[in-house]
């Protein structure tokens, strides 16, 4: 056996109920992080994202006076 | 609820005056204790009494630095912001008031409890049950008239500082419920439920998550409005804001187990902890990239504008100090740095380099909008930016030298195997490193006097001016 074999080499059948469900959420978080990463970087969704750039400098024209108080 | 005044949105702003001021007080008080403290290791004849030792002072400075400055610059920030960006009021007024007093009651309980050695010993979370039963409902009015505003929100979308902010406040309400959870013996007295490794693990997912979603999530809420604000200029990317976000929130939760190489704590969790810390220097620093890069055309902004002055510099120690944390949770490191006074130096970099700098510069810039009024003295301003800067670096750097030359004493071995350095020599070559920090303390503690004085007269001159004005319109 390789090193990098050894260094991967998993025991399944020692492992405990934890250690299976750490494992799941480990995946689906990591495939999650993956969707996000292409959904974000999609070319078709650029501008669905970045029509809000401005959003905050845009609140005089949503309403008038700065600091509004009863 | 009457929403209008005139057609005008009725916002809440005196809540946002109140929380900002608090904000600035506790910084004084933080720094103050956190000061007295700082001198107590380099001399430690100054421990007077039992009330006043390091052991006791050491929560109340941690406590009253996160909780009452950081959570009060949350609380006025987030209560502003929301209204803003969602063009509404605060859904409820009393509510809001609610969290305010009972916020300032429980950060009064820590004054008085601290001193008096009622602690759970959990660090960052040392108040005793009856006051973290307090501070989960006070969160709790938090949370909900903040969600409950957004629901009521005139705009279509929800801007990615909500998100931030409200992220933080969910994250923290389970992290705070779960690690508390204890059993009472008396009123001042209970036992967490959790022990040995499982405590430690709990323990540090509530306080490197106290980091990752108090001290850093919700202040990127804060950096995420006020910076496009004060500099008049779109974000850089919007995508990479909505990147930055859920990539926080999928991660940070994953890191505590980095707190605990070579313990009890399986080698396996510790690992994933630092794979983890590694993987989240993309996301932190495509946010501090993304709030440097809004300046892009707008860097001369920097010669004469204080208040973007400390939201940039705020910047920059983010970018160091999340390059630096997951650097120190591999395992190779972590054997040189951990229980070093190097973590001192790496927290005081998020915590006086990033925290207090946005923190500092969204209240400057809260200041002359909410009393509509200009800075009483820039020159101050500008003086409180250098002192705290100076300050920082000195402490830092203090701690960083001080920190791995302890590293390296305590593993120090000579030709047979034995230990070259006693405990007590690495203490005594640590001392002028100790005095050093204090005075970075010092400075620090300085520019936060020098800030309300500031404040105090900015909101003075605001009273004459409107003074002033009445008769005329009379």
């Amino acid at each position: 056996m390789s090193s990098l074999q050894a260094f991967f080499h998993t025991d399944w059948q020692a492992m405990t109920r934890a250690d299976v469900t750490g494992l799941i959420m480990a995946v689906v978080l990591t495939l999650l992080m993956v969707a996000l990463y292409i959904w974000v970087f999609k070319p078709s969704n650029r501008d669905n994202f970045e029509q809000y750039r401005d959003f905050v400098n845009e609140d005089e024209k949503r309403e008038v006076d700065h600091g509004q108080t009863k | 609820m009457d929403a209008r005044v005139s057609g005008q949105p009725n916002y809440n702003m005196a809540i946002v005056k109140s929380f900002a001021l608090c904000a600035v007080v506790y910084l004084i008080v933080g720094a103050l204790v956190g000061d007295i403290i700082a001198w107590q290791l380099s001399f430690p004849s100054l421990n007077l009494n039992e009330y006043l030792s390091f052991g006791r002072l050491r929560p109340l400075h941690t406590n009253a630095v996160i909780f009452a400055f950081g959570g009060c610059t949350l609380m006025a920030t987030s209560f502003y912001v929301v209204q803003r960006t969602c063009a509404v009021p605060l859904w409820s007024n009393n509510l809001a008031w609610f969290t305010f007093w009972g916020w300032n009651l429980i950060i009064v309980a820590a004054v008085i409890s601290f001193p008096l050695g009622w602690t759970q010993g959990k660090e960052y979370a040392e108040l005793e049950w009856p006051i973290d039963i307090a501070i989960a409902i006070v969160w709790l009015s938090y949370m909900f008239n903040f969600i409950m505003t957004i629901a009521n929100r005139k705009t279509s979308h929800i801007y990615v500082a909500n998100w931030f902010f409200l992220g933080m406040m969910i994250m923290i309400t389970y992290l705070h419920v779960v690690n508390s959870l204890a059993i009472p013996v008396t009123l001042t007295k209970s036992y967490s439920i959790y022990s040995g490794v499982h405590d430690a693990m709990i323990q540090w997912w509530w306080g490197h998550n106290a980091v990752g979603f108090f001290l850093t999530a919700g202040f990127l809420g804060i950096m995420y409005y006020f910076i496009p604000k004060q500099a008049d200029r779109p974000i850089f990317s919007y995508r990479l804001s909505v990147l930055h976000f859920w990539a926080l929130m999928f991660g940070y939760v994953w890191l505590g187990a980095h707190h605990l190489q070579y313990t009890a704590l399986p080698d396996w969790a510790g690992s994933l902890g630092a794979a983890v810390s590694i993987a989240m220097i993309i996301p932190s620093w495509g946010g501090a990239i993304n709030g440097l890069m809004t300046l892009s055309g707008a860097w001369h902004k920097l010669r004469d504008d204080y208040v973007l002055r400390f939201l940039v510099v705020s910047l920059a120690f983010y970018a160091m100090s999340t390059f630096e944390g997951p650097v120190m949770s591999l395992k190779t490191v972590n054997a040189l740095s951990h229980y070093t006074d190097w973590t001192i130096g790496h927290v005081h970099s998020g915590a006086l380099g990033w925290v207090a700098m946005v923190s500092i510069g969204a209240i400057y810039h809260l200041l002359t909008r909410l009393w509509k009024t200009e800075i009483y003295s820039v020159t101050m301003v500008n003086t409180h930016f250098w002192i705290h800067t100076i300050g920082t670096v000195i402490y830092i750097c203090a701690m960083w030298v001080s920190g791995i030359m302890q590293g390296l004493m305590w593993r120090a071995t000579d030709d047979y195997g034995n230990l070259t350095y006693t405990f007590a020599e690495t203490v005594v070559a640590m001392h002028p490193y100790y005095v050093l920090r204090s005075v970075g303390g010092l400075l620090v503690l300085l520019g936060a006097i020098l800030m309300l004085y500031n404040v105090v007269m900015t909101i003075r001159g605001a009273g004459q001016q409107k003074a002033a004005v009445q008769p005329v319109k009379a």
